[in-house]
């Protein structure tokens, strides 16, 4: 997995690319969470993700939650059409915000 | 149901039991679903359904804590249009009354994996290990 951050006043926008597993949920969460943890609304890029697994999908799951705690939130953007039919099989697609 | 009449096939492959073969694990499968002509929204299902079970041998059979040297294997057949993917490994003993995923309108993280291997396949069953293996996983789809 590799990765992209560009920031412009409150949002930071993070394009992910490549496969979103269990072998890198960690360094997904490295990426993500200092952001949200910071306050800011992230715009979460999947169009460069071609496949994510449970481990992908409860990276999701965290952020979602840890940016309600925080009082801003993460939008994903762009996703695929193999991962949001994953996002589907687990009915997180009303959960979510996904655009 | 498919209309093609797969062809009869059988491959297997040893994986190292850690999370980085789980992109190889994944490769294998498509590999071996192209050659058996299965059309990509199925494909990549079945390859989700077998690369949690590979994930959850990794997490839960040995705990993330696996020896360096550890297998897991995979077998992928295709008989009379029936596909059955079986697991063999040496993890803890899996208590099948045990495997369960979370209910689902419960959300949080984690808990899915399960749910999805149900979801996509036809059957689950955990059938007894035979030497030198522990756990033998099967899952089954009619293509």
């Amino acid at each position: 997995m590799s990765y992209k951050v560009t920031e412009e006043g409150n949002v930071a926008t993070i394009h992910l690319d490549g496969e979103i597993d269990m072998d890198v949920t960690e360094k997904a969460k490295e990426v993500i969470f200092p952001h949200i943890e910071g306050g800011k609304e992230v715009h979460l890029n999947l169009s460069n993700v071609q496949y994510m697994d449970s481990s992908g999908i409860s990276v999701l799951i965290e952020s979602h939650q840890k940016a309600l705690e925080k009082n801003t939130k993460v939008i994903i953007k762009d996703v695929s059409k193999s991962v949001l039919k994953v996002i589907m099989m687990a009915k997180l697609e009303q959960i979510l915000n996904l655009e | 149901m498919s209309e093609i009449a797969h062809q009869n096939h059988s491959e297997k492959k040893a994986f190292l039991v850690n999370s980085s073969s789980l992109r190889d694990v994944r490769s294998f499968c498509r590999g071996v679903f192209e050659k058996l002509q299965i059309n990509n929204d199925l494909k990549e299902e079945l390859v989700l359904a077998i690369a949690e079970a590979a994930q959850n041998i990794v997490k839960h059979a040995f705990k993330n804590n696996a020896d360096a040297n550890e297998l897991m294997v995979v077998q992928i057949s295709c008989e009379s249009n029936k596909l059955q993917i079986a697991f063999y490994d040496r993890g803890t003993p899996v208590d099948p009354k045990k495997v369960k995923h979370r209910e689902i309108d419960n959300v949080k993280p984690g808990g899915l994996g399960t749910f999805f291997i149900q979801e996509i396949m036809d059957a689950v069953e955990f059938k007894d290990g035979k030497r030198p293996w522990i756990n033998h996983l099967v899952l089954t789809k009619q293509l």
